[in-house]
């Protein structure tokens, strides 16, 4: 009996004593720090870019389809067409219903308006998160004209820098903006029209009866109108904080978000999150590691392992059913610019917060625990990375 | 071999309870390790050899080889007595509210002394014994774990352009975790207005959008510093709401703070909890009472072992090391600065960050009104003597009872209902707060009129508040008198003061207000921070008298019933309902007659 009792106990202590006393005499691991401009040198030589300022520059990098080239004609057409409620069903959705912000771009007073006229009509979200300028309706899942919810609970993503992406949608099936603008007429749970339908509505309008004639030949179709939407979208870019960082200011961005930078990048979180928009270039497996478990243990010096049983697809609830391109846990990588403005998270806004959502992406996709120090840098950098949307127009006037 | 394990045990377990002894006052970091080191050197000894060795020696030594020995039998009472104080102690704990958690302390305590006294008389008598190895003590010591979250720095939100400190999430421990010892309290607090001054109130979303689009986004901060100190000093660009699906959660209306349970339930301390919290008011370290959130906060307090723990066990545990010896516990939390009124006056206060105008000067007409009296202690009344006292049938009544589950008993229990003036948003969750409030509200003031050369003359008297009347965010608080005057046959010959069809209170009516205006000398309306000139003030001071008069028709004929109310009424209209166009379920406040006088004159 004392031998039962005696060994395990000293080998117990012995093994806690001896890993405790491991953790103190290894140093901490060294992250390197990196200067400013070196950090600057690192973030362009992985590919990461600014958005440009200038319209011509915009032009040199996005006016590259021969079938639809960018002209200020048609940039006006598109936006006209972004914001037209009377393209939908019951004439109440637009395209900036869901992928909301405030048209006038220097963001004046949307809620003081609201507020002060008599009988103004806006009374939702929109009110308070229209100067977000955040693209997006800010609801967890989005819902088309009528009030129709998406039958996926989808969660909108946002329209801007939107053009900066290889895939687009969820699944990353669509390959361009115009046909996804297409599909978002079409469908019965956003816009609610049919071609013919959308074409009779755009002719009511002879305003656009002449900008199509302008823009171009064969006038008003589903297919043109799509195009200019298209080519309007892609003068939806934004610039902050980050921009500036990159293009030399060394003020531009805080400390904090400095690291987060690093982490960012050394991590391997820009493994997928690459490119001018920080995402949308490849499709990826979510959740690629530590899903298809029956618990979930966290790996803590504590009084007793905190322990969680998961039974289901994703880190989170999953309503709405959806599974990826395929149902294969398919997904495009998300754009991360503007990403602290589009809350909430993942593909049915399951997750509310950011930092949230940061933990369950490092955990699931790279395999690591964050400290909380790392992942509030991480959150500063994401910050960082807020802009506004970049008014192209100002230059033409 | 096993006997040296004893030993060792024995020796760590002694020495760890002498060490937790005030006496050696060891450090924070130690401590903590300390206090559970000897309640599991205690347990393993209970369980595991101590029981069967007294038992085999009591056998060995009296019952077979025939041997009495007195301090032996002592030995085996101090034993008992210090085995089941220390139950107790752990168990139960040392809160205060029973005279047997001191009791056990002491038992324990000395009775450890006496034993130890007992243990080397009785050996001394015996045998010699050999030296305790102490190496597995020191390996213990050295290596313990660290629970810390956080980086040392020190959080003063008066400067709000400044960068504040770099604490995480985690260090904003959660109010959720007071519950569980302080429910109580914890009720009390979930449903008042200091639970619900950020992301669940409308009003207050309303104004710090507005402000935000009106003045620059950076402007939120410093309606953030007092509104929502946790997610500003974490670096939060401004207040969010839950959200219940595609709508805007109801957390406004719901009793008992469910969704920050929820919330703590299922992410810990990993998210925040926004908005003024326990910790929020109970780690102020120091106020500066200049208004503006002028205090200083500190997160870095001294913690148990696994009060950071996120399993229900270690939090268990936690908790039991707090109860068994919770005078850090009640040091770190509480502090003396917490009574007086210029712990409040940090944010009472509020001035332009700017310009430095004055907009809210609540404490400063406390500090000018007779309710400061530091002479004569019998007068001076404290801001927490009035907003946080129980009230019952109208009067002051004192709560007897304890801030623990199992405290002390005090006698006058400082309530958390924090009653002021709001007794509408506070009544939409719970009508004991309601009913606090309007008891408050009733002993302000008193009510006289006359009638002197066919004028009306009615007098206002601040009797009840030791500020201005109303105080606070004045421009947004209707205190105003109600009046009719009717003649020998009934018909009303003067009225003032009713409220029109849309729910505002009608042109000229008598309005104890400030009245700001900008620059141009218009009214601000909602924007109450571009305040530069003001229009008027007719609020009443601390202990004054304020006199009204009203024209009364010449011909009325005599004798005159007047009947005068002195109304108030949370919000004007306007501004609710511009509240109302973002939140379209917002009730209307209702009216609340303070007081009211009838009275014939011939």
């Amino acid at each position: 009996m004392k031998k039962i009792l005696f060994y395990p106990i000293i080998i117990v202590l012995a093994a806690i004593s001896t890993i405790l006393i491991i953790s103190l005499i290894i140093p901490p691991k060294d992250i390197p720090i990196y200067s400013d401009d070196k950090l600057r040198e690192f973030a362009l030589n992985k590919g990461l870019k600014p958005v440009p300022s200038s319209f011509e520059q915009l032009l040199k990098l996005l006016d590259n389809d021969p079938s639809n080239n960018m002209t200020l004609e048609k940039i006006a057409l598109g936006e006209e067409l972004f914001f037209d409620v009377n393209l939908s069903k019951n004439r109440k959705t637009s395209c900036a219903t869901c992928h909301s912000f405030d048209r006038d771009l220097k963001n004046s007073g949307a809620l003081v308006k609201m507020l002060t006229k008599e009988g103004s009509s806006v009374t939702d979200c929109a009110a308070c998160h229209l100067q977000d300028q955040s693209g997006v309706d800010r609801f967890t899942f989005a819902q088309g004209d009528g009030g129709k919810m998406h039958p996926h609970l989808l969660n909108t993503q946002t329209i801007l820098n939107a053009s900066l992406a290889k895939y687009f949608t969820w699944s990353g099936e669509v390959d361009s903006v115009r046909k996804q603008s297409e599909n978002s007429f079409l469908a019965h749970h956003k816009m609610n029209m049919r071609a013919e339908e959308l074409e009779e509505r755009l002719r009511e309008n002879p305003k656009y009866a002449e900008m199509f004639g302008q823009v171009f030949k064969d006038g008003i179709s589903l297919q043109n109108g799509a195009k200019a939407i298209e080519v309007y979208a892609k003068t939806l870019l934004t610039r902050g904080d980050y921009d500036r960082f990159l293009e030399g200011d060394n003020n531009a961005m805080t400390k904090e978000a400095k690291r987060g930078l690093a982490n960012f990048i050394s991590i391997g979180c820009k493994g997928c999150h690459n490119g001018m928009s920080l995402g949308g270039q490849s499709i990826q497996r979510f959740p690629l590691r530590g899903f298809a478990q029956f618990f979930e243990m966290k790996p803590n010096i504590e009084i007793s392992p905190e322990i969680k049983i998961v039974e289901r697809a994703f880190p989170f609830e999953n309503s709405g059913g959806y599974l990826g391109k395929n149902n294969e846990h398919l997904f495009r990588v998300p754009i991360l610019r503007n990403v602290t403005k589009t809350s909430p998270y993942f593909h049915n806004g399951a997750v509310a917060k950011i930092r949230e959502a940061v933990n369950i992406m490092a955990k699931h996709q790279i395999g690591r625990n964050l400290t909380p120090t790392q992942i509030d840098e991480i959150v500063a950098f994401l910050r960082a990375l807020e802009g506004e949307i970049v008014d192209y127009k100002k230059e033409q006037r | 071999m096993r006997r040296v394990f004893v030993k060792i045990t024995i020796f760590m377990m002694f020495l760890s309870g002498i060490f937790m002894h005030e006496l050696f006052d060891i450090s924070w970091e130690n401590f903590r390790v300390v206090q559970p080191l000897h309640i599991i050197c205690s347990i393993l000894i209970m369980f595991f050899f101590l029981n069967s060795f007294i038992y085999r020696h009591i056998r060995r030594y009296f019952f077979i080889k025939k041997i009495n020995s007195v301090e032996g039998w002592l030995l085996l009472l101090a034993f008992v007595l210090v085995v089941f104080s220390g139950l107790y102690l752990f168990f139960v704990g040392n809160r205060g509210g029973d005279m047997f958690g001191t009791i056990s302390f002491n038992i324990h305590l000395f009775g450890s002394l006496v034993l130890a006294a007992l243990f080397l008389w009785h050996i001394i008598k015996a045998k010699r014994q050999n030296a305790q190895p102490l190496a597995l003590l020191v390996v213990i010591l050295f290596s313990y774990p660290s629970v810390s979250y956080s980086k040392i720095t020190e959080l003063s939100l008066l400067e709000i352009e400044k960068k504040t400190g770099v604490y995480h999430s985690e260090d904003w421990t959660s109010s959720a975790k007071c519950k569980s010892c302080h429910s109580e309290i914890f009720e009390q607090w979930s449903n008042s207005n200091h639970k619900h001054m950020a992301g669940s109130n409308p009003y207050y979303m309303v104004m710090e959008t507005l402000a935000g689009e009106v003045e620059g986004q950076e402007f939120r901060k410093w309606c953030m510093s007092c509104h929502n100190p946790s997610a500003l000093s974490l670096g939060h660009p401004k207040t969010t709401h839950a959200m219940d699906g595609n709508f805007i959660s109801n957390e406004h209306f719901e009793k008992g703070a469910k969704t920050l349970l929820n919330d703590f339930k299922e992410h810990g301390n990993f998210r925040v909890e926004e908005g003024v919290s326990c910790i929020t008011c109970h780690q102020i370290t120091e106020a500066k009472s200049k208004g503006n959130a002028s205090f200083t906060l500190s997160l870095e307090r001294e913690k148990y072992l696994f009060e950071d723990s996120k399993s229900d066990l270690g939090r268990w545990f936690s908790e039991k090391l707090i109860n068994a010896n919770p005078k850090v516990h009640k040091e770190s939390y509480s502090k003396e600065l917490y009574k007086e009124s210029r712990y409040c006056a940090s944010c009472h206060d509020e001035f332009h960050p700017q310009n430095g105008i004055k907009i809210v000067s609540t404490f400063e007409e406390w500090e000018k009104s007779p309710f400061n009296n530091p002479k004569d202690k019998t007068k001076h009344k404290n801001c927490i003597d009035c907003h946080m006292t129980y009230m019952k049938d109208d009067k002051f009544a004192p709560l007897r009872g304890t801030s623990t589950e199992g405290g002390v008993i005090k006698d006058d229990v400082k309530v958390h209902y924090f009653a002021g003036s709001n007794h509408f948003l506070a009544g939409l969750r719970d009508k004991e707060h309601e009913e606090q409030t309007l008891q408050l509200l009733r002993t302000s003031a008193k009510l006289d009129v006359a009638i002197k050369d066919g004028v009306l003359e009615v007098g206002v008297k601040n009797v009840g508040a030791g500020h201005h009347l109303p105080t606070g965010v004045a421009d947004f608080r209707e205190l105003w008198l109600e009046v009719e005057v009717k003649d020998k046959d009934g018909r009303v010959v003067f009225s003032s003061g009713k409220l029109g069809n849309d729910g505002n209170i009608e042109e000229g009516s008598r309005l104890f207000q400030k009245v700001f205006g900008d620059e141009n000398s218009k009214p601000v309306g909602l924007l109450f921070w571009r305040y530069k000139t003001l229009l008027s003030d007719t609020r009443i001071p601390a202990g004054e008298r304020r006199v009204e008069k009203f024209e009364l028709d010449k011909e009325a004929l005599y004798p005159l019933q007047a009947s005068v109310k002195l109304n108030f009424r949370i919000y004007p209209q306007w501004v609710t309902d511009a509240v109302r166009k973002v939140f379209p379920v917002l009730l209307d406040p209702n009216v609340i007659e303070l007081t009211s006088v009838q009275k014939e004159f011939k």
